[in-house]
């Protein structure tokens, strides 16, 4: 009976040192809420007539605007970051169209290949204007997706940079009213994950400034799931 | 006690029925060992490169030798376990031999692993000559290779302003790389051409391969570069000669 | 009247002394930390171009120091130079008291001198450490048990990767000549104690300040660098990194005060008779590894201030843009790293070379070829860390010489091979615990050695570096062989140690278990390596899935085996059969004290007149050559 209860307490203490720590994990590794696409009419693709589904996100020099995410959940509010959501869904088959807009400065990329937009379906769009590259001295931020490991039934890579709101038009608090709204479309096919992040080194204070919000989940990178 | 002849002791020693035993042991294992040599290749698949050919006959070399070391070994100590134990929890009752040593087994032991040791070397000092020729191959493509978390960029410099973030590769033309990156240290790995080297900032490495195998292969960053180290990977499309200038001129490129 | 005012005083202050413990470390040491990160936070400059990120690592380790200063002091670890520079140095009362005299339980807990104590202390440290370290790998298991598993971000993964090796090889560095080295080693030789007993003390307690610190990793932004930090990446990474920083530096300093401590204690300290010919060989592994481990770990303290001053003062010694370089590090920590290995490996072999003698009933054989291994590992291990680079592309020309030593090593390590196959041959194979790990340990360590030896070959390595065939190859050297040997160690001296057998009716199973579940989730790993999985991936090529779904299976069940383990352990310690002074027959020193061992351990100073190993009779074979004839079968010559 004695050597039963010895078992019993042995077991149940390792369970709750490990349940603990899972726990934890499981909690601290949650993704921010989905983001999923409204799909809205057809589109005539290179691929043929698709669904065409549409996301709106944004981009602001802090996670503190209401409709983010990061406003609430996020220990570090003050880090830039991407909203309403980094956890993005899109349907199977269909044409993806986002639009982002950016409501940050920015400067020098590390890699002026980011400056181009790449892998688009037809044209990316600038304030209205269609663009293919900017300049890599005036970059915000930059979406840019490719498949997870997982994902091999996909090489899909696109990469889109955002022009970075001009120094003069930042204010020194408060958000800018001259944000830049680029719109761009791609295609996606069976179901898979995706990874998507920003290439603009903007972690700043850190080597090549990828720390802070370029080294973590939530803030400059996210996940896009076909379903 | 009369002086007993070493091929005496050796004649001896080889009827003895233990001795026999182990010996079929050794065989047993020794072929157990070899056939992961097959298993090996099979795993790692179709060589892509004249430099993955020497990496798949290497370790099958290094298995082969290995096999009968490890069998040895294997065959004593189950041979002893199986006949020799001591059943029980109780301390055996009866002793094991008290001989402190064998000098002439020792000396053949060290004698084979050091005649084992050299043979590998010398093997590895001609695979690497080998390179070293191919080091001095003034035909080779040069191609710049930049790491950047989390993306490899590929320039074609002898094709102009090309710039691709998947590789195209012609079919048996040797290539050289020159790598670097702009951020952390990436490695920059073609798999199936088991070749490798480091991604550094402010510093560029070389690497060289001649692909024999058309088809489409993988490159994966193979050191750690942070959050979506797991994501930097991407293709390298072996073609044909005709089909590289294709593509070359189709992106912007000239011969 | 004057005289009777000192005595008080001196008892006063003595009483200080005597109520310092574990406890009051802890809170002092948190107390000195809040201050220290007030401090800092409110004085600490920041220039103009600087972030905050740069303000907080500067703040992150002025309070780690804080807490280990202030723990250092708390738990007494001072009090002896204090005294000494008050000119009030400890008396005999004082020695005893720090000795643990009388003091029972209470002595595990507080800055106590006695080896055994430290012994005892280092073996409960070590196996927490395994307890987190395992039940991180076996988070790390269940995110790869598929290839787009969601258990854990990327972030969290990572973390998790390098404080899983950190963890591990500060357990596996400390877990044979922590334990052993202190516990059994002194009485080993014959002596009272060790060399220096207030260093052994401090080794243990600086250990003990670093864990906390490390584990405060996760809530600092998490490591994103493994265990090998690699710079510029850990420049780049968040304040985590300066808690392994902070870990690393501490940690060299315990190293060296425990490896200055061990060593001169062997070399001094040996009963009288005991040369070194009659010296017991796991005093020769224990002292190989931290004479290895002397030169090895300041490399590695040296690579992490530069590492703290690059993040903290923009020193740019690994920034290439300001004229440093990524390479450096790789050097620093490499010098250490390689040599680290056999930090790990060299007591652990040593420890079950001790125990195969005494379960084979028959002497160590060659004894020379076992002490001339361990030395041309020692010698070798030194001159081989670029192995590590060759694809770096660090000074390829450097590839073929490092290539060579890498080589030459498997000459040394086959020596040991041969002591152990040399001594069970014609042995009495005794089937208990201790002689099953070293079963486990031939079988492990020669796949483990093996694979290594393909990977010396420069142009193999090329192809298989930085995939998971590596960390199927290292975990076989480290987990496999020196992990089992000290399972095997910990087994063998248990009853000396606890004064209790350890269940094996238990302990074998679990044992047998964690051997086969240790196979299973390393040849997995083979098999994803050989096909091309790069190391430390969150998420992998679905072509992968099969042979990470059977690794992370072998991985649960190493996980079971380990728990039945410490249950055992656990229970065994607390009521196991009471163990007699010398229950395996053994001819080492340690056997013939008492258990439990009494305080200044021999009363009569013993001397040494052969060496342990006097097991065995003729074998019935050899005598055969007397008369030149046959033996007429197999089983009548067994019964002589
Ligand atoms: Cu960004
Ligand atoms: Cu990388
Ligand atoms: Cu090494």
């Amino acid at each position: 009976m004695k050597r039963i209860l010895g078992i019993l307490s042995f077991v149940g203490c390792a369970a709750l040192f490990i349940g603990l720590i899972a726990t934890y994990l499981l909690a601290n590794s949650a993704a921010a809420p989905v983001l999923a696409a409204q799909v809205n009419g057809v589109a005539t693709t290179s691929q043929g007539v698709l669904p065409h589904a549409f996301l709106k996100l944004n981009t602001y020099p802090d996670g503190e605007v209401p409709e983010n995410f990061n406003s609430d959940h996020s220990p570090h509010s003050d880090w830039v970051s991407y909203g309403p959501s980094t956890t993005l869904q899109v349907p199977a088959h269909s044409l993806v169209t986002i639009e982002i807009t950016n409501y940050d400065g920015g400067e020098v990329l590390n890699n002026d290949f980011f400056a181009s937009v790449r892998g688009v379906e037809g044209q990316a769009i600038m304030n209205g204007q269609p663009f293919t590259s900017i300049s890599p001295e005036h970059v915000g931020h930059t979406f840019t997706l490719r498949p997870a490991p997982a994902n091999t039934t996909s090489d899909l890579f696109v990469s889109v940079p955002l022009q970075a709101v001009a120094e003069e038009d930042m204010p020194e608090s408060g958000y800018t009213t001259k944000p830049n709204v680029v719109t761009f479309s791609f295609v996606v096919g069976e179901p898979g994950e995706f990874f998507w992040n920003c290439e603009y080194p903007c972690g700043d204070g850190t080597y090549a400034k990828f720390g802070n919000a370029m080294s973590a989940m939530r803030y400059m990178a996210g996940t896009l799931t076909v379903v | 006690m009369s002086p007993v002849s070493v091929s005496t002791r050796i004649r001896h020693f080889t009827k003895r029925t233990y001795v026999r035993h182990v010996f079929l042991l050794w065989i047993f294992f020794t072929i157990m060992v070899g056939l992961f040599a097959p298993l090996q290749s099979k795993l790692m698949g179709p060589a892509a490169s004249t430099q993955m050919e020497v990496v798949q006959e290497t370790m099958t070399l290094f298995t082969y030798m290995a096999a009968p070391v490890a069998g040895l070994i294997f065959a004593v100590v189950t041979y002893s376990l199986l006949a020799w134990r001591s059943k029980g929890f109780v301390a055996p009752q009866y002793e094991g031999t008290n001989s402190r040593g064998n000098g002439p087994t020792t000396v053949a032991w060290i004698l084979v692993s050091s005649l084992l040791c050299v043979v590998l070397l010398i093997w590895g000092l001609a695979e690497m000559a080998d390179g070293q020729t191919a080091r001095g191959d003034e035909r080779a493509r040069i191609i710049n290779v930049t790491g950047n978390q989390w993306v490899w960029n590929f320039d074609y410099i002898e094709n102009g302003n090309v710039r691709s973030q998947e590789l195209y590769l012609p079919v048996n033309e040797p290539v050289l790389f020159h790598v670097t990156s702009v951020d952390v240290n990436h490695s920059f790995w073609i798999v199936q051409m088991g070749v490798k080297v480091d991604a550094n900032a402010g510093a560029v490495t070389d690497m060289r391969v001649t692909p024999t195998l058309i088809g489409d292969f993988d490159i994966r960053c193979a050191e750690l570069c942070g959050l979506n180290h797991s994501a930097m990977f991407t293709k390298v499309h072996v073609v044909s000669q005709g089909d590289y200038l294709a593509w070359i001129l189709k992106n912007g490129g000239h011969q | 009247m004057s005289h009777t005012a000192e005595v008080t005083t001196a008892k006063k202050r003595k009483g200080l002394m005597r109520k310092l413990n574990v406890w009051t470390g802890i809170v002092f040491g948190v107390v000195v930390a809040v201050a220290a990160h007030y401090l800092a936070k409110r004085y600490i400059p920041m220039g103009a171009d600087e972030t905050g990120t740069v303000l907080m690592d500067r703040v992150v380790i002025t309070t780690m120091f804080g807490w280990t200063i202030g723990f250092m002091a708390g738990v007494g670890a001072f009090v002896g130079p204090y005294r000494w520079m008050m000119n009030r140095d400890l008396d005999h009362d004082d020695q005893m008291w720090l000795a643990g005299k009388d003091a029972g339980m209470a002595r595990y807990f507080r800055f106590t001198t006695d080896h055994k104590v430290v012994g005892i202390q280092y073996l409960v440290i070590t196996m927490v450490l395994f307890a987190v370290g395992g039940t991180m790998a076996m988070m790390i298991r269940t995110q790869l048990m598929r290839a787009d598993s969601t258990f854990l971000n990327n972030t969290w993964y990572n973390t998790l990767v390098g404080m899983h090796g950190i963890i591990m090889i500060i357990a596996t560095i400390i877990m044979v000549s922590g334990p052993f080295g202190n516990f059994v080693l002194p009485i080993m030789i014959g002596a009272r104690d060790m060399a220096f007993p207030r260093l052994n003390a401090l080794s243990f307690w600086l250990i003990f300040a670093a864990v906390p610190v490390l584990l405060s990793a996760p809530f600092l932004g998490g490591i994103s660098t493994g265990w090998t930090a690699y710079a510029p990446l850990s420049t780049q990474a968040p304040a985590g990194m300066d808690a392994y920083i902070v870990t690393i530096i501490i940690f060299a300093v315990s190293s060296a005060v425990a490896g200055a401590n061990i060593t001169t204690t062997a070399v001094t300290m040996r009963a009288r008779g005991m040369t070194w010919n009659r010296t017991p060989i796991f005093v020769f592994g224990t002292v190989a590894s931290v004479g290895v481990a002397i030169p090895a770990f300041p490399m590695f303290m040296a690579s992490q201030i530069f590492s703290g001053l690059d993040r903290t003062q923009g020193a740019a010694f690994y920034d290439a843009a300001n004229g440093g370089s990524g390479w450096l590090y790789a050097n620093l920590f490499w010098l250490m790293g390689h040599p680290e290995v056999y930090v790990i490996l060299l007591p652990a072999l040593a420890a079950l070379l001790e125990l195969t003698p005494v379960f084979s009933r028959s002497p160590l054989f060659s004894f020379n070829s076992a002490v001339g291994g361990i030395a041309g590992i020692t010698g070798l291990s030194m001159l081989v860390w670029a192995h590590h680079m060759y694809a770096s592309g660090w000074a390829p020309d450097l590839n073929g010489p490092f290539m060579l030593t890498t080589e030459l090593i498997s000459i040394p390590t086959g020596m040991l091979f041969l002591v152990f196959i040399g001594t069970i041959w014609r042995g009495r194979v005794w089937g208990r615990l201790p002689m099953l790990a070293v079963y486990a340990m031939l079988f492990n360590f020669l796949i483990g050695g093996l694979t290594g030896i393909y990977m010396s070959d420069v142009p193999v390595d090329y192809a298989l570096h930085g995939s998971m065939y590596i960390t199927a190859h290292f975990h076989y050297t480290l987990m496999g062989g020196a992990l089992t040997g000290m399972i095997g160690a910990t087994a063998y001296w248990f009853p000396k140690m606890t004064g209790r057998m350890l269940n094996e009716k238990i302990g074998i199973p679990a044992f047998v278990i964690m051997q086969v579940g240790f196979n299973v989730t390393f040849m997995g790993m083979f098999l994803v390596g050989l096909q091309g999985q790069q190391r430390r991936v969150a998420h992998y090529d679905k072509l992968f899935e099969n042979g990470n779904f059977i690794s992370t299976m072998g991985a649960y069940t190493i996980g079971f085996g380990a728990l039945m383990l410490l249950y055992t352990v656990i229970t065994s310690w607390r009521r196991g059969e009471v163990a007699s002074d010398n229950p395996w027959g053994a001819k080492t020193l340690e056997w013939m004290v008492p258990t439990p061992v009494p305080l200044e351990n021999f009363e009569v100073p013993p001397v040494v007149t052969s060496d342990p190993y006097g097991f065995g009779g003729p074998d019935a074979y050899d005598l055969e050559y007397e008369e030149d004839r046959r033996p007429s079968d197999d089983l009548e010559t067994e019964r002589v």
